[in-house]
């Protein structure tokens, strides 16, 4: 028996969760086109997909599991805490020869609300234990994407949800429309990496390991964000961004952000944040979807980076002021 | 942690009286043959491990063979006396005779995620049941003729037969389902209760039904009246739970000790759960209970295993950890062996019968 054996060390740790890609997107937006591409594309890299029809998958290399969408909703008091269990279960027995791929990709139906998907990260033990949510990654057909938006919750939810967003079929719209048609996508969500793409020809490195919820990453693709205070009306989904240059107290933190999404979790579709601790020398990450949260330490400050806590909310009816005056009286004293 | 435990204690049962195998892959399960001469492993790679009695002694002996293309999901003893079935992620049930040849007795189109069987004690009247999607399957012990296919809201998490085989019930969301297994018209007996039911366990009289929730705790009816009963206070999921052989206590993984729910006395209901020994820290992961004395035998999160007796309270160790965890856990029907397998890949025998 080997009882010299130790653990592995917290930081290889992490580094061994497997990173998890959540492909969403309405019918027809070209969800199949690009995971084709994703895994037909030569990256000497082994995929296990979860997918909800077999069929068009012309691939044979890599792992292809069927899924039923099975959601059901958590116990535990959060009235929108709805978990896919189908995930839970698939995920774990794929985690017992994980050896065998080096990430893997869930595609979700067309109508799919991203929320149970996102939600299975962070409630899920042995999820968490294993795997990592890197991003959500969301296909929009630019054809008919004004349109849809306008007819179907779930389209605004997908887009809401994305850490990145894909705007397929740009070959079928002139330059005045992708413009309008990206601004309209920045008014719901003002922090996802945003790519063009005609048959889903985007490149790997902006679709895969994108360290999910790096936010400091998305703010540099969206500089203007922080300054554009225009909204549109307030029961459509909007993002809204905060950033305070104190260093916060923690504890004052979590009771505030607590409070927040225990009555606003609802609302909140996500939210990310990168904070500055006082008496910390590490950024903390901190990230929400509804009501659940997680955080956690992810490395020293940049040398010359400004030590700013960022937050950001991804949601409806959230009120600006309120909010804001709700962070900055986290500032340590 | 176990490193203490160790210092305090001479060799191991597991060093004295037992065997290890290193194998490739996470250990998926293990089951012991009805007849109790062969011990079946299997693997997240494909490969079943088959040890003969006379070999439990010498892991080298033990042979290996790739039976699935792919992760194997589920083991059962065969409902013959000798022989074993499993299930895979390539979609097929398989079965391993035990000279070590398989035969294919399934090929679908889900993965087959639990088998079950049961037979008398002559060994007659064999069922097969399997699990794959929101199907179960009941098969003659011959493998090949479908007795009936019974349908469920949702997934299967778990199958179960009761103790003369008459019933078999199976968890799935929001509750789970009994099911008469000779019945000529199918009519299920629906035990509903909301949320994600993970597993499931059946008292060997037939009193209770329990399943294991996504929310870190037990639920069970009353098989009588269909009362409602609630298990909970646990840090972590119950991946694994077994009854003791006369029905008094549930045996369940899931905390960092060896979790006993008193069925007797008007247990479970208002009576808090008995502690059979742990390691403090360390999450139990498998439990399995000795088939003819009051003896459990648990498995840790860092690859420990001991032997507790549920009366007295004495703590037997087995297995010492440094690895990962105990994932499989069986005793033989006659309770002359206890199997044992880790996620790193370890098997173990560890021989009990009398010298």
């Amino acid at each position: 028996m080997s009882d010299t054996a130790q653990a592995a060390p917290d930081a290889a740790a992490q580094n061994a969760l497997v990173p998890v890609t959540v492909l969403t997107g309405f019918l027809g937006a070209g969800k199949t086109t690009l995971l084709n591409h994703i895994l037909t594309a030569q990256h000497g890299r082994k995929y296990a997909v979860v997918v909800n029809e077999f069929g068009e998958l012309g691939v044979d290399n890599d792992l292809v599991v069927d899924a039923d969408e099975e959601v059901f909703e958590m116990n535990n008091g959060c009235i929108c805490c709805t978990v896919r269990g189908d995930l839970i279960r698939i995920l774990g027995n794929l985690m017992k020869r994980r050896a065998k791929f080096d990430g893997i990709i869930v595609e979700t139906t067309g109508l799919a609300d991203p929320a149970p998907v996102a939600q299975t990260f962070f409630v899920d033990e042995d999820v968490r234990g294993r795997t990592r949510l890197d991003a959500v990654v969301t296909v929009v057909d630019a054809y008919n994407v004004i349109q849809t938006l306008e007819e179907s919750p779930e389209a605004v939810n997908q887009i809401a949800f994305a850490d990145v967003i894909i705007l397929n079929k740009t070959d079928l719209v002139d330059e005045a429309g992708l413009e309008a048609i990206e601004k309209r996508i920045r008014s719901i969500n003002a922090v996802a990496r945003l790519h063009r793409a005609r048959r889903g020809d985007v490149k790997l490195s902006d679709v895969l390991d994108q360290g999910g919820f790096d936010l400091q990453r998305a703010l540099e693709h969206a500089p203007h964000f922080l300054e554009d205070t225009s909204h549109s009306h307030e029961a459509d989904v909007t993002s809204l961004s905060y950033e305070v240059e104190e260093p916060l107290d923690a504890a004052k933190f979590q009771a505030w952000i607590g409070a927040v999404l225990q009555e606003q979790g609802a609302d909140i579709l996500r939210a990310k944040g990168i904070l500055n601790y006082a008496g910390e020398d590490q950024r903390f990450a901190f990230q929400a979807v509804h009501m659940m949260a997680d955080g956690g330490f992810i490395g020293p400050w940049k040398e010359g980076e400004p030590r700013a806590s960022r937050l950001v909310f991804i949601g409806r009816n959230l009120n600006r002021p309120q909010l804001r005056r709700g962070f900055e009286s986290c500032r340590a004293k | 942690m176990s490193d203490t435990v160790n210092d305090a204690m001479g060799p191991t049962l597991l060093e004295r009286r037992g065997a290890i195998r290193q194998l490739e892959g996470h250990v998926t399960g293990c089951a012991i043959a009805r007849d109790s001469q062969q011990v079946a492993f299997v693997t997240a790679e494909g490969d079943v491990v088959l040890a003969d009695r006379a070999d439990w002694g010498r892991g080298d002996a033990w042979t290996v063979q790739t039976v699935h293309d792919g992760a194997i999901l589920a083991v059962a003893p065969d409902a013959a006396p000798t022989g074993f079935l499993t299930g895979g992620d390539d979609n097929t049930l398989r079965r391993m005779a035990a000279d070590g040849s398989v035969s294919d007795l399934v090929r679908g189109r889900r993965w087959i995620e639990h088998v079950t069987t049961w037979c008398d004690d002559k060994g007659k009247g064999g069922v097969i049941a399997f699990a794959s999607g929101r199907q179960v399957e009941l098969r003659d012990a011959g493998g090949h003729g479908t007795l009936k296919v019974l349908e469920h809201p949702s997934t299967v998490s778990g199958i179960v037969f009761d103790a003369k085989g008459k019933r078999i019930a199976a968890s799935h969301y929001n509750g789970a389902s009994m099911w008469f297994v000779q019945a000529k018209v199918d009519t299920v007996r629906p035990l509903e209760w909301k949320g994600s039911h993970i597993g499931i366990a059946i008292h060997p009289g037939g009193e209770a039904l329990v399943t294991s929730m996504q929310e870190s705790e037990l639920h069970g009816w009353r098989l009588s009246d269909g009362h409602n009963m609630r298990m909970s206070g646990y840090p972590s999921k119950v991946q694994s739970m077994a009854f003791t052989r006369n029905g008094k206590w549930l045996v369940t993984s899931g905390a960092d000790t060896i979790v006993m729910w008193p069925f007797f006395g008007g247990g479970p209901m208002g009576k808090p759960p008995a502690e059979a020994g742990g390691i403090p820290g360390v999450m139990c992961t498998r439990v399995a209970c000795h088939p003819v004395h009051d003896i459990v035998a648990a498995g840790f999160a860092d690859g420990s295993v001991l032997m507790a007796d549920t009366g007295a309270q004495r703590i037997l160790p087995v297995c010492m950890g440094g690895g990962e965890a105990v994932s499989a856990l069986a005793f033989s029907p006659d309770g002359c062996a206890l199997a044992f397998g880790t996620e790193d890949g370890r098997a173990s025998v560890v021989d009990l019968s009398a010298r």
